[in-house]
């Protein structure tokens, strides 16, 4: 819980471009950063950040140091990579963007991704380091990418300068599968100068770590035991629904005949395809009920005036069958005459979970108490409470206008 | 004569401002981890002859001192070793959190320079009239004696007097003249 101001020196030199670094030097640079950005937050809420770049055009300070995670994380975008890294030059501006901080209490520290050749000499470098030391800034220097002669030697006697009392760090990150962020997370650069590390590179190690080791569902049990079990058991569910729906759909492809059925194809399809696609089912419902609505409507609509006639025959007959269906069969014309959009009313029918759930019954083939039929009733009735209300307000004074 | 004066004006005005240190904010940069400069300033530490502040990467110091109230200051006494002490101090009186970078930018409330008297225990005295609303000091060693390294500081010391409360031991010591 160190109060800290932190400068990172960025490398977005030429040599940047490589990829021997998954998926490419600059980006596993980048996410670093990131990473980085995210602990020294947490860590101490009024921990601030800075970022600057060494190379390109020349030494550029991106954003001050501030904890507003947000402002790093966006000036992190639209990095171009170009020219060399001037690491003596970098530090230097990093020292005096600390040592115009807000707040003079926070302890001074730089973080340096050295991944080109460093060009400086070493004299260079010890009395840079020597500076930092005499201000008391710590140094924590990630030495990767390339590696050509007498750079890790260079930087070792930069930290030697720089190093009081194990405040500074160095580390080497070679090329290899391992992310660079993932070798850094359990280095003191992220862990804080041996606090025991805070909770976010706790839980960033063992995200990592359950990635690498290839825990079920990417969640590791012994962390979130509650929602690794959760996971676990909706995986299971969804199993089990999957096979009884293609169990009950080779049943009745077995048993369906008939041509107009259609819907009932229609509707045995959608219940082997499982549960998720209830909205599709929905719609596709309501398409289909549209159809024989429609030609209901076309027919009364054609002979308006003994149109009451003909739609109480007409109902009658449907009313024989099924009564709930000849109510909202009569709601449905009452209520198109009024406003035209008539699948409106069928949602508004369909929301009418009795309704329902007696067109279900009444088609065959389809067994109500399947599984997946149940639960799209359930979801539809979930949505269309409200709406139902309003049916129910609806129904009742139809009933007295009859 | 004026030897004695010196001496009685001294003994009058000052107290050792000890007791008006706010230890909270002391700061020295350049100071080596084991030699800090708890050595020079604590009651106790400072006599240790065994026990001096120490600069680390280079031979300059530069300590941070804010008080509890603000003081007048009136001398300040800096004591070492012939070789390894200090020679060119600077006191800045009133600027907060000063750097190595910044001492040059603008001139010291007072400069002194320390002989081997001074260095073994003879305070010198200050500017008085550019001391006389101290919230914090400054001290600046920019060299040592004979330009080595590492510089050593056994004690410091720094005397004067209170602006808002009138110190009891102060009075004490007028009456007994």
């Amino acid at each position: 819980m160190v109060l800290e101001a932190t400068m990172i020196c960025i490398d977005n030199s030429e040599w940047m471009r490589n990829g021997d670094y998954a998926p490419s030097r600059f980006q596993a640079q980048a996410d670093a950063v990131n990473l980085i950005c995210g602990a020294k937050t947490q860590s101490n809420p009024e921990n601030t950040v800075g970022v600057l770049t060494m190379a390109g055009k020349g030494v550029r300070v991106l954003v001050t140091p501030t904890s507003d995670l947000g402002k790093i994380l966006a000036c992190m975008h639209g990095l171009e990579i170009g020219g060399e890294m001037n690491l003596a030059a970098g530090i230097q501006v990093a020292q005096l963007a600390l040592k115009h901080r807000q707040n003079k209490k926070q302890q001074q520290r730089i973080i340096v991704f050295a991944g080109s050749p460093v060009m400086h000499d070493k004299k260079a470098l010890e009395m840079i380091g020597k500076k930092l030391k005499k201000n008391s800034v710590a140094l924590d220097i990630v030495n990767f990418g390339e590696d050509d002669e007498g750079k890790t030697e260079k930087l070792e006697a930069l930290l030697a300068a720089v190093n009081n009392n194990d405040t500074s760090h160095i580390v080497h990150v070679p090329a290899g599968p391992t992310a660079l962020s993932d070798v850094l997370i359990s280095t003191p650069i992220f862990t804080g100068d041996g606090e025991g590390g805070s909770g976010f590179a706790a839980s960033a190690a063992a995200a990592a770590a359950g990635g690498v080791s290839g825990f079920e569902f990417g969640v590791d049990p012994n962390l979130d035991p509650e929602l690794a079990l959760a996971l676990r058991v909706s995986m299971e569910e969804e199993r089990a629904r999957q096979e009884a729906a293609a169990k009950q759909a080779a049943e009745e492809a077995s048993k369906e005949e008939k041509g107009g059925e259609e819907q009932d194809a229609t509707m045995t399809e959608r219940a082997s395809e499982g549960a998720s696609e209830a909205d599709n089912k929905k719609i596709e419902i309501a398409d289909d009920d549209d159809t024989s609505l429609q030609q209901a409507l076309a027919m009364s609509m054609d002979e308006p005036t003994s149109s009451q006639g003909l739609q109480d025959t007409e109902m009658s007959d449907a009313a024989a069958e099924d009564p709930e269906l000849a109510l909202a069969l009569q709601l449905s014309v009452q209520d198109s005459t009024k406003d035209s959009s008539s699948q409106a009313d069928v949602s508004k029918l369909l929301a009418d979970q009795s309704f329902v759930s007696s067109i279900l019954a009444s088609l065959p083939g389809v067994d109500p108490n399947d599984p997946s039929v149940k639960e799209v009733l359930a979801s539809m009735q979930n949505q269309s409470e409200p709406q139902q209300k309003q049916d129910e307000d609806k129904a009742p004074k139809k009933e007295e206008e009859k | 004569m004026s030897a004695a004066e010196s001496a009685t004006a001294i003994q009058r005005n000052q107290v050792d401002l000890l007791d008006f240190i706010d230890w909270s904010g002391v700061e020295c940069l350049n100071q080596s981890s084991s030699h800090s400069l708890s050595n020079a300033l604590k009651q106790g530490y400072r006599e240790d002859e065994g026990l001096n502040l120490e600069s680390d990467a280079d031979e300059q110091l530069l300590i941070y001192i804010p008080f509890t109230q603000v003081i007048k200051l009136h001398s300040i006494a800096v004591m070492g070793s012939e070789e390894d002490g200090p020679k060119t101090v600077k006191l800045f009186a009133n600027r907060e959190h000063m750097g190595f970078s910044n001492v040059s930018d603008f001139p010291p409330s007072d400069t002194a320079v320390l002989s081997p008297d001074n260095l073994k225990g003879k305070p010198v005295v200050l500017k008085y009239v550019k001391f006389q609303n101290v919230r914090s000091l400054t001290i600046f060693i920019e060299d040592n004696q004979s330009g080595s390294e590492i510089t050593k500081v056994q004690k410091i010391a720094l005397y004067g007097s209170t602006v808002e409360t009138t110190d009891m031991k102060g009075l004490k010591k007028i009456e007994d003249h």
